[in-house]
């Protein structure tokens, strides 16, 4: 491939020349190549750095731990695989968190059929490990259309909201759901998203009215716009992006993928910032020069 | 070949050729691109009927007998009428339906959402015995001082003149400046997002793909 226009030397030249005019005009490809670079390194040869668990993230495990046994825990998958990377790795490390707490949990979905077959598949894994059973320990209600009707109708009678199971039984023939006929039978939603406005149908039609335990987990896009629902304490917790994943697994004593992609995401943030620090001091520098 | 190992080439093809864009537009990126939102167009048409229409609506008309579901795609189809200006009104009937419902469970969502956070704006602002000066100055000092500049920047209604009007003013510079502190720290949130996918793809690249036939790379413990 031939080389792409000289857009770095125009930039180089109006930050007027010089070693800190050409560190502002560095073209994008190399840096893409930087990242990349950095990122295998990372990823084959590995430096470890530490992971200390946020309170948001412990505000989770507490959550799980808190439940009653007598009640479920369920998880909303509204995820898929264009936020994998970061949602998928959560999930893991929650269901190990209820699988290690000894709570049962039930996956769900409002906005992601494709999802709940990839939560499926992390739940069928990690109860593999733990020796957990599906339909006594865990069971997966599906893909449930209708978003705030669903959650209406399941607040009121569980094994007619939610009808059959990802496998198409009857939820009420499931020995897990006995006992759990409506709201009442759950003891914490744990939200597992990359799509904006799931968490809010959660707070207005189940956390609010019924005061039901909430906890979430997000891409680190869409985490900030959801601070205010911990301050306010509508939330139990929050994982934020790989790094709540990386936290909880810290905290239930499995590395696994998140730590992985924590430790390289580390890596690849110390060469962002670096890049930052050059840009900026070449900015300021060259202006002195120009001056 | 296994048919998995189809899949995982095409994955593994699929991934580079989009991002060949990292390097400038090209015919393969616009390639995989059209192949992706084709895809994805036919994926949501059968999961639309395999999930929705023929779970609730085909099943309970055909298998159940349930024959008055037969009226909902007419109630349905009078969408279409948006595109006759004789008979919109029809339309109109169906989309009022629409509106009252979403308006009513919103309005129902909307207090349980945002009133505990008007609550949650109210902070001791003493210390006692359970709260030290630390967490009185570091929280809710700094919380009550952002909250009220932020919201003063919002204050259009008087001109920033005059004793209180340039009192104002500085306060709204401060709430511009906390606010670009936020979106500082969303954008470092973005930027972390965006490393955790392209980091989920180098993994797939590394352990699935090329360790399918260099079992050195499936080795290395990701």
């Amino acid at each position: 491939m031939g080389r792409p226009p000289g857009r770095a030397d125009r930039s180089a030249q109006e930050a007027g020349g010089g070693f800190w005019g050409r560190m502002q005009g560095i073209p994008r490809y190399y840096i893409h190549l930087l990242l990349a670079g950095v990122v295998v390194w990372q990823l084959l040869a590995p430096i470890s750095m530490p992971i200390a668990p946020s309170a948001a993230t412990q505000g989770v495990y507490d959550a799980i731990a808190a439940v009653p046994d007598d009640k479920l825990i369920v998880i909303s998958a509204d995820w898929d695989a264009s936020t994998q990377a970061e949602t998928g790795p959560q999930t893991q490390a929650i269901v190990q968190a209820c699988l290690r707490e000894g709570k049962r949990f039930a996956l769900m979905s409002l906005g992601a059929p494709m999802g709940i077959r990839l939560a499926h598949e992390i739940a069928q894994e990690a109860a593999r490990e733990h020796g957990a059973e599906y339909g006594v320990d865990w069971c997966n209600w599906g893909y449930k259309y209708g978003y705030g009707n669903v959650l209406m109708a399941l607040a009121k009678d569980i094994p007619r909201a939610v009808g059959s199971d990802f496998y198409g039984t009857p939820v009420a023939e499931l020995p897990m759901m006995e006992g759990v006929t409506d709201i009442r039978g759950i003891g914490l939603v744990i939200e597992v998203t990359g799509l904006a406005a799931i968490t809010e149908i959660w707070l207005g039609l189940i956390q609010g009215p019924y005061g039901t335990p909430l906890a979430s987990a997000y891409t680190a896009v869409m985490a900030p716009g959801y601070y205010p629902y911990l301050d306010s304490g509508q939330m139990q917790g929050m994982l934020v992006g790989a790094k709540g994943a990386a936290e909880m697994e810290a905290l239930v004593e499995r590395p696994g993928k998140a730590v992985a992609v924590m430790n390289v995401q580390s890596w690849a943030h110390v060469l962002i910032i670096a890049l930052i620090v050059i840009g900026n001091a070449g900015y300021v520098l060259a202006g002195r020069r120009r001056r | 070949m296994n048919p998995d190992a189809y899949v995982l080439w095409a994955a593994a093809i699929a991934t580079l050729g989009v991002y060949t864009i990292l390097y400038r537009e090209n015919p393969i990126s616009r390639l995989f691109e059209h192949i992706f939102v084709g895809l994805s167009a036919g994926y949501l048409l059968v999961i639309t009927w395999t999930l929705n229409l023929e779970a609730k609506w085909w099943q309970p008309m055909v298998a159940e007998r349930r024959w008055w579901w037969v009226f909902a795609p007419v109630a349905g189809g009078l969408f279409y009428f948006i595109f006759s200006r004789r008979l919109s009104w029809l339309a109109r009937l169906v989309m009022g339906l629409f509106f009252g419902a979403g308006a009513g469970t919103f309005f129902r969502q909307f207090f349980p959402i945002y009133a505990p956070q008007f609550y949650a704006c109210f902070k001791p602002l003493r210390p006692d015995a359970e709260l030290p000066w630390s967490q009185v100055l570091l929280h809710h000092w700094m919380f009550v001082i952002i909250l009220l500049t932020v919201l003063s920047y919002f204050f259009f209604s008087v001109s920033h003149e005059g004793r209180a009007g340039r009192a104002l003013g500085r306060a709204s510079l401060l709430g511009r400046w906390f606010m670009m502190i936020a979106f500082g720290a969303m954008f470092g949130n973005t930027v972390m997002a965006r490393v955790s996918l392209f980091i989920g793809r180098m993994r797939f690249l590394l352990t699935d793909w090329l360790g399918s036939f260099i079992p050195w790379f499936a080795g290395r413990g990701l």
